[in-house]
């Protein structure tokens, strides 16, 4: 017999290791209880459809496609839709494990441990000021100073639309947004993309981020280059969300070039950096949508928090 | 204190002069050096790398940027923004075969290519609907080809005086290659302050 161990993209968590991320759950779950807000714990397993590609999926014996948790947000949107349809607003957090497929369409799976909260029901620039404090605050319990970069993928969207663009240029635009790639955004657009307003716009995306302090010209310029009324709502919402989130624990800085979230993102979409992980420690958005897929359409917004990142950092 | 990888190779004095031009220097010649660290003044220091290790170092962190092809940007797959695209280090990825030979007479099976950049090579040639039996070299591609290992080869070009000299030409081009700049992405945000004066120098 193969001595058996882990399978790549996951792992034994053993003695200290075990110890500290415990530490760190229960202080974050702390946190999270203080703010009102209430654990749920969906299953491990689930109908496949309730979420992406990238989910791993199996076929139980009856011949339906179930999957492993790939995603705790499209649970807890599941279990609000349902069981708590109606109740607004709902302030829901969790914390366990995710499985996924390393690509969409690859073999191999990692693990990553999670924690996060929802808040379903609400959708005002003070609930996305809300989840962007508590964000900052999951950090502050652990002892990390982070950044957190927000950005709209409902300002891309809007910016797509307005420049007429085919979902393949949408979907190469988005790309070289999300690797501030300059070159290509700028190749792209002088062929692609007919000038004006929008063009503008969306070559302003790929701009460096910058401080709350400095966040008000940014949003100022990008409003005078709006083409469309979608676009001028999507940069108000950032300014609004901006405007309530006063201390939010962490530095807060704009980067209208933050378009990379899940697919069901709306509205604001963040992420969070902290010293000493090479990649993001964690990230949230809005999706008024997604409860919609299980027959209640509510606005939420809400964050994850990676804690095979966090953990390692916490003091 | 910035980490830039450095790339061995073709790249690194052309790297060397775009970043002199942003006043990083390396305290040590990293041509003659033996060390694999060497400091470039009081807040920097360079890694010396093959440039297809480039990218993995810079997305995991260990380096904070660096300068590598879009060849080895693609083919590692690796999480990156790559926001400065220098212009040298120019050549082109294509496909070649022995001339006069005609790829789609082989229809009737997979093509068999050789290539350093399975990756990309298929991906290019999933989007196009061809089945490909490939073969994962690291070095001396074109002998593949003329050898009789395979029926084509997927190879930087930057002449294309070793093509012709081995009776191979190009039927097709997959990418036009340049030195990027590569940064990682936490880096971006939580160095900003170092890495944008930086930057700014360096386009």
């Amino acid at each position: 017999m193969q001595p058996a161990t882990p399978l790549p993209g996951t792992q034994d968590l053993l003695f200290e290791a075990a110890r500290r991320l415990r530490r760190c759950e229960t202080s974050l779950c702390e946190r999270f209880e203080k703010a009102g807000y209430a654990e749920v714990i969906p299953p491990a397993v689930e109908a496949a459809d309730v979420f992406g590609p990238e989910a791993f999926r199996a076929l139980d014996r009856s011949g339906r496609l179930i999957a492993l948790r790939a995603d705790f947000t499209a649970q807890v949107a599941r279990i609000a839709a349902t069981r708590l349809a109606g109740m607004s607003p709902l302030r829901l957090y969790y914390r366990g494990s995710i499985v996924r497929r390393v690509t969409p369409d690859s073999g191999p799976l990692h693990e990553r441990l999670q924690a996060g909260c929802e808040l379903v029901g609400d959708g005002s620039p003070e609930a996305d000021a809300e989840i962007l404090a508590l964000a900052g605050a999951a950090l502050g319990v652990l002892g990390i100073q982070g950044r957190i970069s927000l950005g709209s993928t409902g300002y891309f969207s809007a910016l797509a639309a307005a420049a007429g663009a085919s979902p393949r240029l949408a979907g190469a635009l988005n790309d070289a947004v999300d690797r501030k790639d300059l070159p290509t955004l700028r190749g792209l657009c002088e062929r692609e993309v007919p000038p004006g307003k929008a063009r503008e716009a969306i070559l302003m995306l790929a701009q460096p981020p910058r401080p709350q302090t400095e966040a008000r010209e940014l949003l100022a310029r990008a409003e005078e280059l709006a083409p469309s009324a979608e676009a001028l709502q999507a940069l108000r919402r950032i300014s609004a969300a901006l405007a309530a989130a006063r201390s939010p624990g962490a530095n807060l800085e704009v980067d209208l070039g933050e378009v990379r979230g899940l697919g069901y993102y709306t509205g604001i979409v963040f992420n969070l950096y902290a010293a000493g992980s090479p990649r993001p420690v964690g990230g949230g958005g809005r999706y008024d949508t997604l409860l919609g897929r299980f027959g209640d359409p509510r606005p939420a917004v809400g964050f994850s928090l990676d804690l095979d990142a966090l953990v390692p950092l916490a003091c | 204190m910035l980490t830039f990888a450095l790339p061995k190779g073709r790249l690194q004095k052309p790297t060397l002069d775009r970043l002199a031009r942003a006043t990083l220097v390396p305290d040590e010649e990293p041509g003659t050096s033996r060390k694999l660290i060497i400091p470039a003044g009081p807040d920097a220091r360079m890694v010396v790398l093959k440039d297809a290790d480039v990218p993995l170092y810079v997305e995991r962190g260990a380096a904070d940027l660096g300068v590598c092809g879009l060849d080895q940007v693609l083919e590692s797959g690796a999480d990156l923004l790559t926001p400065i695209d220098f212009g040298f280090g120019r050549c082109r990825l294509c496909l070649a075969a022995p001339r006069g030979k005609s790829l789609t007479a082989e229809l009737g099976r997979s093509l068999r290519v050789a290539t350093k950049y399975p990756r990309l090579t298929s991906q290019w040639f999933a989007r196009r609907g061809v089945p490909v039996d490939l073969v994962h070299l690291s070095g001396s591609v074109e002998l593949a080809a003329v050898s009789g290992l395979t029926d084509a080869i997927v190879d930087l070009v930057e002449t294309g005086r070793t093509l012709e000299e081995n009776g191979l030409a190009v039927v097709d081009e997959l990418l036009q290659v340049s030195a990027r700049l590569v940064v990682n992405r936490a880096a971006y945000r939580l160095k900003v302050e170092e890495l944008l004066p930086l930057m700014e120098a360096l386009a």
